[in-house]
């Protein structure tokens, strides 16, 4: 475990400091603060507005950060061969995928706290608000979100052990906006009695493979129409043990893959 | 000393596409004996590396078999007594010299910070470490590296070009810590272009050419058969035309009024010598010409490049 660890601490501290992940993450704390001016609607829709606004920037943002972040972790060691030196050392291949993962999520974990932290402050300055109780819930939706990120972080991590970056960033890319935007789509498809056996079978296959990346977008009921959420403890509870068993399965088969890899 | 390396039959093959089949190295047979100096030559693409790589457990090979102090190369305990030091390596840069030692430290379970400061002090690198390893020059990078390669104080050190780019400062510290290696009784396993470093520091050699060792054994084994030359001049007719009936071992040659005489080293040049003075002929030199790493590494691979399978 102290080895894992020792290779998140690592990867966390390199990744903070990476240009192009600061760039987009400056990006979207800029968008995160400059929200209220942006908004000429009256004062209830803006509240809303803003709200969901902000958290569409936060979702975005950290999608990109998590996909540039993780699509280069193994090609980068590889390729600077710092691999070599880890690995000779008492390293399991497994200890090594892991560790990685944990500290880009780490980096991804930090970088959504403090844009949640802005929005936060950023509506409680342009409300008025100082209650706690009122602003706490602010701070729910983008637990989901971490963990929706994680589970991106886990399919381009699986791929990168497999494809080459810039194919892993377009193939990771591609699960995440057919899991969020077509999961819908999908479902519609495999519920409509009018659609043909073949087209329902292929829904089906789809929909049981990707990962449904809409069960975590809480908020936006026009894009989750079905997410009724009687217990919200057990919701979130449930949508994260099952981000956490598709990160699972996703992390084991991409250390398969890499344990094979030779490089 | 038993052996520290062993390899038998030791194969990598990889399938290009097409499904053509490429031995990179094949049928590799190594012994490197516990507390030697160890050369591993070759050209580029030889399957240096790849060996290294092989025996690291970074690859697997294709078929055969590789053990290190006995054990197999597959094994974690391995990993606890030798280490690695790539060619051109990189670390990374936004750590110093110092955390760079503590991060390789931390995956052995070490937490010694004594034994870090002692190594950076046997590097010379110990007023430097708190410099980001991206203000180390090529020959610092080197040093750390050696550094962090000894912090299990490994029994089996590999390095990779260890002196590849170095300026010439750098590149007499760096061979001057492998001979401190061998004198600490470490088994030090290098493969290396530099041929005339090898010479000097290495027992053994094995030279590699295309998969297959092509040479092995001691350096001085492999470098005997040197040769001296003498050069005289106004010899006698009479005196080259007895030279070159008596030394059928030798070449006698006459080139611009003098006399170039060849001979292997096991031949003692006190008979021509003896000639010559015996005559009104200016002896001008004696020169021997020790067989040099880098005459058997010429001939070694010019040896394989002609030979009728690469021909064919």
């Amino acid at each position: 475990m102290k080895v894992i660890l020792s290779i998140a601490k690592t990867t966390f501290a390199e990744a903070i400091r990476r240009k192009v992940l600061f760039i987009i993450f400056l990006i979207g704390l800029t968008f995160v603060g400059i929200a209220p001016g942006l908004s000429v609607l009256s004062a209830r829709q803006e509240r809303t507005v803003l709200v969901g606004f902000t958290l569409g920037i936060i979702q975005l943002t950290s999608a990109l950060i998590a996909i540039v972040l993780t699509v280069y972790l193994i090609p980068n060691e590889i390729e600077r061969r710092t691999i070599y030196t880890i690995l000779s050392k008492p390293v399991r291949r497994v200890q090594f995928f892991v560790g990685k993962y944990l500290g880009a999520v780490a980096a991804l974990g930090m970088m959504m706290a403090a844009m949640t932290a802005l929005l936060i402050l950023v509506f409680a300055w342009q409300q008025r608000e100082t209650s706690i109780a009122q602003l706490a819930p602010l701070a729910k939706a983008p637990v989901l979100y971490f963990i929706q990120m994680s589970l991106l972080a886990a399919v381009a991590m699986c791929f990168s052990a497999m494809v080459q970056p810039i194919v892993n960033f377009f193939l990771s890319g591609g699960v995440y906006l057919v899991g969020t935007l077509f999961g819908t789509v999908f479902q519609t498809l495999q519920e409509n009695q009018g659609t043909h056996p073949a087209t329902k079978a292929f829904a089906t296959f789809v929909m049981s493979i990707l990962p449904n990346f809409n069960r975590f977008n809480v908020q936006n009921p026009i894009i989750n129409p079905n997410a009724q959420i009687g217990n919200e403890a057990a919701y979130y509870l449930s949508s994260t043990a099952y981000g956490l068993a598709y990160i699972a399965v996703l992390l084991i088969i991409g250390m398969i893959a890499f344990d094979r890899r030779e490089f | 000393m038993g052996a520290a390396i062993t390899t038998t039959n030791l194969t990598k093959t990889y399938t290009l596409r097409g499904n053509r089949r490429v031995n990179v190295v094949q049928d590799l047979n190594l012994e490197v004996e516990e507390g030697e100096i160890f050369g591993f030559l070759g050209p580029n693409g030889a399957g240096k590396t790849t060996t290294i790589k092989m025996l690291l457990n970074i690859i697997e090979a294709t078929s055969g078999v590789a053990t290190i102090f006995g054990h197999d190369v597959d094994d974690m305990t391995v990993h606890r007594i030798i280490s690695y030091l790539p060619e051109k390596p990189y670390y990374y840069e936004h750590m110093t010299g110092q955390e760079i030692l503590r991060f390789y430290a931390s995956l052995f379970g070490i937490k010694d910070e004594a034994k870090c400061n002692a190594l950076l002090e046997k590097v010379n690198l110990y007023n430097d470490r708190t410099k980001p390893i991206s203000q180390y020059s090529k020959g610092m990078q080197q040093r750390i590296g050696l550094a962090q390669s000894l912090l299990n104080d490994p029994k089996l050190l590999f390095l990779d070009e260890p002196t590849g780019g170095l300026d010439p400062i750098a590149h007499i510290e760096i061979r001057d810590l492998i001979l401190q290696f061998r004198d600490e009784g470490k088994t030090v396993f290098i493969s290396s272009h530099e041929l005339s470093d090898i010479e000097r520091i290495c027992d053994r050699v094995a030279i590699i050419v295309k998969g297959k060792i092509a040479r092995q054994g001691k350096l001085e084994d492999l470098l005997a058969g040197g040769r001296i030359e003498i050069t005289a001049e106004n010899v006698p007719d009479s005196i080259s035309q007895n030279l070159k009936a008596k030394l059928t071992d030798g070449i006698v040659s006459t080139s611009h009024n003098r006399l170039i005489v060849d001979l292997p080293d096991s031949h003692t040049p006190n008979e021509v010598l003896d000639a010559l003075r015996g005559s009104d002929a200016q002896i001008l030199s004696v020169i021997p010409r020790r067989k040099r790493l880098e005459d058997l590494f010429l001939e070694t691979v010019q040896e394989d490049t002609t030979a009728p399978e690469a021909k064919a």
